[in-house]
């Protein structure tokens, strides 16, 4: 199925929008250069077991601050030449992983495309008590794994000799699926949005920020916030990554 | 909850535990949690403003078109139609409605028979050479579907012979030997004469004068001769039973021019 049928627009006997078509000198594109590309030795992404091979005897307390804030880890693209950005901080069990890993397996050519994954194998233990139970009687017992991921961080990657406009509606498709918001992106839209919050951030008309106003604990309002504001300057607020903010 | 245990001392310190105790969700919850109206004031005063010119920026646009960059087969094309231009003595331009193939192949073969090509140049591609070289005056031709019919020779009788039975085809101009000439001009010009029998006329009609110098020149001899013979003549006739022979007047006359 050409993805290219579906996006050619529809042609206009000279209406609305320009001019009609007419004929003109034909110019032709180059085709992509492919040459840089490496395939990893498997191109199709991984079973991810739902328990760690050593499972864990400790249970751990719930930190949720591994959901908080910006990533540090895989941010960038290193691998593959597109992704799926989570713009939100959330957790990844089991079923998102068998659902990313067959949907990408069905949709993508093994032959001229590569996968692979960004995010660990789940390890976080989450307890979880038998339903209707009162409060008390300690902690309960394990009942899933997860694994956390902070907005910023890449889920998969998909490289190989394709274009971002293959790629996009089955990496759309997975996004809408994950538990936090996440949307595919590719090195240049990546870079796109990167200077385009930059560019925000500098011409920004209003001269009280958020981070001014923190740093200089104007109005005593350190008070209202916590001491985790001044890292997270107002972009971010539990698990939620606030994209209009600048 | 501990209570707060203690004496005055302790009644003025702010213990984040403590604080933090009385309320009923974390900082990391899975709804979006309700902020502070501190907070909420702040983030509603820390907005993003978007910047806005005096003048907006579609006011200050006018030619903003991405510029492209230099076509190497536009290029060439440019450059052969300067060569056909430089190369051709005869440079006609038609107007082409689309024809079927086996038709345009057969003109092609009779034009070809008299060495005459048939081009297909773009406009965009034309205009641009045109208008810097010396023939600015064929730019109006070049509008809409057309062809070019070039040739080292000037076969315009052939030329229009052929193109009479091709319909689809039609004359709009030419240039001839660096003349420009219109449909009527380039009929005219095939009515004449071929160039080797024009010079002929042009010699003959150079010639003639000194050709009737000779018989000038040697008129008044020649009448005077005619006009003696005939007075012999009636001489004799009249003088016929005479005998009376004009001996010393034709000996005369050869020697008196």
């Amino acid at each position: 199925m050409g993805w290219w049928r579906l996006a050619r627009p529809a042609v206009a006997g000279g209406g609305a929008g320009g001019a009609a078509p007419r004929a003109a000198l034909r110019s032709w594109a180059m085709p992509p250069d492919y040459s840089g590309v490496t395939f990893p030795e498997r191109t199709k992404l991984k079973f991810m077991e739902k328990v760690p091979a050593v499972p864990k005897v400790q249970r751990e307390p719930r930190r949720l601050r591994d959901i908080r804030g910006p990533s540090r880890d895989a941010t960038e693209l290193t691998q593959g030449q597109y992704g799926i950005l989570a713009l939100g901080g959330g957790y990844l069990h089991w079923g998102h992983f068998e659902m990313i890993r067959l949907t990408i397996g069905r949709c993508m050519d093994p032959k001229t495309m590569f996968a692979v994954w960004r995010v660990p194998a789940p390890h976080k233990a989450v307890t979880r008590k038998s339903l209707g139970h009162r409060m008390g009687g300690g902690k309960g017992p394990i009942d899933h794994y997860v694994t956390a991921v902070k907005s910023g961080r890449l889920v998969v990657e998909v490289g190989g000799r394709c274009e971002f406009e293959e790629v996009k509606p089955f990496l759309t498709q997975v996004a809408r699926k994950l538990p936090f918001p996440a949307i595919p992106v590719s090195r240049d839209s990546l870079q796109q949005m990167r200077r385009e919050e930059e560019e925000r951030r500098l011409n920004n008309q209003n001269p009280w920020t958020f981070e001014r106003v923190v740093t200089a604990n104007m109005l005593g309002m350190r008070k209202y916030l916590s001491p985790r504001d001044l890292e997270l300057k107002g972009r971010y607020w539990g698990k939620y990554f606030l994209k209009h903010r600048v | 909850m501990a209570a707060l245990g203690g004496g005055a001392a302790w009644r003025g310190a702010w213990l984040p535990a403590l604080r933090l105790a009385r309320r009923s969700s974390k900082a990391v919850t899975r709804h979006w949690k309700a902020m502070h109206l501190q907070r909420h004031k702040l983030m509603a005063l820390t907005e993003y403003l978007a910047p806005r010119p005096a003048v907006p920026e579609r006011c200050l646009r006018p030619a903003a078109g991405p510029q492209e960059e230099e076509n190497g087969y536009a290029r060439l094309l440019r450059r052969q139609v300067e060569e056909v231009f430089r190369d051709s003595r005869m440079i006609v331009v038609c107007q082409y409605n689309s024809m079927p193939g086996d038709d345009m192949v057969l003109m092609r073969h009779y034009l070809r028979k008299h060495n005459i090509e048939v081009k297909f140049f773009l406009n965009e591609i034309v205009r641009p050479v045109l208008s810097q070289s010396r023939y600015k005056n064929l730019l109006p031709l070049f509008v809409g579907r057309n062809i070019l019919l070039v040739s080292p020779e000037t076969k315009a009788k052939e030329m229009l012979r052929v193109l009479k039975g091709v319909p689809q085809v039609n004359l709009l101009g030419a240039c001839i030997d660096d003349t420009i000439l219109s449909r009527q001009g380039v009929e005219n010009f095939a009515k004449l004469p071929p160039l080797e029998a024009s010079q002929g006329q042009t010699v003959g009609a150079l010639a003639l004068l000194p050709s009737q110098t000779c018989s000038l020149l040697q008129h008044g001899a020649a009448h005077l001769t005619a006009l003696l013979d005939r007075h012999i003549r009636q001489l004799r006739d009249g003088a016929g039973e005479g005998a009376t022979p004009a001996g010393p007047e034709p000996a005369q006359s050869p020697g008196a021019p």
